[in-house]
């Protein structure tokens, strides 16, 4: 359902260039557990800028459901990504102000969509917010806010979920709970691919896709 | 959720810098409100003092027409009197129908150590003179009584029935009525009858100024060419051209302040344009991240110039309440800048005018918010994910 096929990526950093990816094959199937780990500088975010499609890949063929996205343009990339992927941040990015409930539905509002409010609430019942749907980001804690991030992934019922060190910043014990509720989305048929720095929590995925200096080991 | 709850999250998130730009805009546009008013105010009072003033034309010694402008309105002090013949032959043309002296002139007050302004006319004339006037007491019917301006009767606590003596002129008078406060320049004066005037200042039969109204307003051109071609040193002035020569001096200030006020909102579109573009910067990750979640460039854009507009449109809106609460003190501000203020309250509230400015302070958010909202959309959307 994902596959990369001699992706390179090149950046240019001053007068110095960067080979970021240097000719990444890969197949990810649905409803995969794939975690991405390596060091830092290994090309780690690059691929994720790629699967992501917030980035193109400088050379390279990549298919999202048989369908060729690396040459669309940026018009079109946003409609893929409000169709078909979810994003899980380190940093959660809920927006302050807007209630839980109201920052679960953002990307609706982007996605011109509607759905009712018995759908939201569901989802937060399924991160187990339910009861909080109603307050302010800054009345949770750092699990708390990941779950919200989570939830609102999930709103426009995509097939991929990218998460970019989605325990990066929690203890160990709301890390376990995030790494069990990601993995539980698994049930859902949905494609999971995420980058961490915690080798326990690298293992316990499907799949370990392992980076170094910009080719996978 | 729609885009413009998002908008005005976003703008409570910076609550005092948002505030403070508010207060900028609010500012400029109360200012921009204040002064078209006024000078529609203006026009409309300057338009209903001559048209209730009951005389044609006025004739006075030849000199500098706005003096006379602003002696016919208001009384002026002009060091030049008419030749005691005039009013005799004026008197001698039969197509006019009402003949009113006046006379302007300082008269020292040593005991308030002060120059009082004195002005001689003639006192039942005084409903057709000046129309918009409210006296409370009488109007003076003999000649050894007076009316006084509002701020010389405030100021020296003055009341009906009191006194005035001139010490040198061993001449005192009684206080028969005081003058409603105007506004304008009659509040300094005290309005003698004419005969005791030109005795106060030894000149029989002097004038500053004569009123004349024509029993047909068609003749008027006739009897003006008739008087100017039998009294030399003369000069007619008639209301039209008091009119306009009075509309040409204001509107030298009006386009100062104007300017002021296109200032005054360029400074705070600026800093319109400054604080949101902070805020974006501030904001750069959570773009990206809207972005990746499914934002196109377009939404981002519209989140912006809707932020700007908000803090405009609220800007303008507060601008006008402010104002219009404000009017009077406006007013007052605005009359020391120009030349000639009629009586009466200027500042009316308008509310296509208010609709115009506010109107015109979204127009204002839309043009700051281009840029910022500009760079906001190109954000790229991996911001939100940085290694």
């Amino acid at each position: 359902m994902i596959e990369l096929t001699d992706i390179e990526k090149i950046y240019v950093r001053g007068s110095e260039k960067v080979h970021a990816l240097r000719g990444i094959n890969l197949r990810i199937s649905k409803g995969e557990f794939a975690s991405i780990v390596g060091p830092s500088g290994s090309g780690k975010t690059t691929m994720l800028h790629i699967l992501g499609c917030l980035d193109k890949p400088t050379k390279g063929i990549m298919k999202i459901d048989d369908i060729e996205v690396e040459n669309m343009l940026e018009s079109d990339l946003v409609k893929i990504r409000r169709q078909k992927i979810g994003f899980v941040f380190q940093q959660f990015y809920l927006i302050p102000g807007l209630s839980v409930f109201e920052n679960v539905t953002l990307p609706l509002l982007f996605g011109r969509r509607k759905r009712d409010e018995s759908e939201i609430m569901s989802l937060l019942e399924l991160v187990g917010l339910k009861n909080r749907a109603h307050h302010n980001p800054n009345q949770l804690s750092g699990g708390e806010m990941q779950r919200v991030a989570i939830a609102r992934a999930l709103v426009n019922d995509p097939e991929i979920i990218l998460a970019d060190e989605p325990t990066g910043n929690l203890d160990t014990e709301n890390s376990e709970k995030i790494f069990e509720l990601l993995k539980s989305l698994h049930f859902r048929r949905i494609t999971l691919i995420m980058v961490t720095h915690n080798p326990d929590l690298a293992a316990r995925a499907d799949r370990i896709i392992r980076l170094k200096d910009g080719t996978i080991q | 959720m729609p885009f413009l709850r998002l908008a005005f999250k976003n703008i409570l998130r910076h609550r005092i810098r948002s505030f403070l730009t508010l207060v900028g805009i609010a500012t400029s546009v109360a200012v921009l409100f204040s002064i078209i008013s006024f000078n529609r105010g203006f026009e409309k009072g300057l338009t209903k003092e001559l048209e209730r003033t009951g005389i044609h034309f006025m004739v006075v010694p030849s000199g500098c027409p706005h003096e006379v402008a602003s002696l016919v309105l208001h009384g002026a002090v002009i060091p030049k009197f008419l030749d005691v013949t005039a009013m005799e032959k004026i008197r001698e043309i039969k197509e006019i129908e009402l003949i009113s002296p006046i006379l302007v002139f300082q008269l020292p007050n040593p005991e308030k150590r002060r120059v009082d302004l004195i002005y001689g006319m003639e006192m039942s004339h005084i409903t057709k003179l000046k129309p918009l006037w409210t006296v409370n007491g009488e109007i003076p019917a003999t000649d050894d009584s007076v009316i006084i301006g509002s701020e010389i009767a405030g100021h020296d606590n003055i009341k009906v029935g009191d006194t005035i003596y001139y010490s040198k002129e061993k001449k005192s008078f009684k206080v028969a009525g005081i003058l409603k406060k105007t506004g304008s320049q009659d509040d300094a004066f005290i309005y003698m009858p004419i005969k005791a005037a030109q005795e106060v200042l030894k000149k029989t039969d002097g004038v500053t100024a004569i009123g004349v109204k024509v029993a047909n307003p068609e003749a008027i051109n006739a009897v003006t060419e008739d008087l100017s071609m039998k009294i030399p040193g003369i000069q007619i002035v008639t209301m039209g051209q008091v009119m306009s020569s009075l509309s040409s001096l204001a509107s030298s200030a009006k386009v100062l302040s104007l300017s002021i006020a296109a200032i005054a909102i360029l400074i705070s579109a600026v800093g319109v344009m400054n604080s949101i573009l902070m805020a974006i910067f501030e904001r750069t990750q959570e773009i990206g991240m809207m972005r990746s979640i499914g934002a196109s460039r377009f939404d981002i854009f519209r989140i912006v110039i809707k932020e700007t507009t908000l803090l405009t449109a609220s800007g303008g809106v507060v601008g006008i309440i402010l104002s219009t609460i404000g009017s009077g003190i406006i007013e007052g501000f605005v009359r020391k800048f120009m030349p000639y203020v009629p009586s009466g309250k200027m500042i009316d509230f308008e509310p296509w005018l208010a609709g115009l400015c506010i109107a015109f302070s979204l127009f204002i958010g839309i043009l700051s918010g281009i840029y910022p909202a500009w760079k906001a959309a190109k954000i790229n959307p991996i911001e939100a994910i940085k290694g």
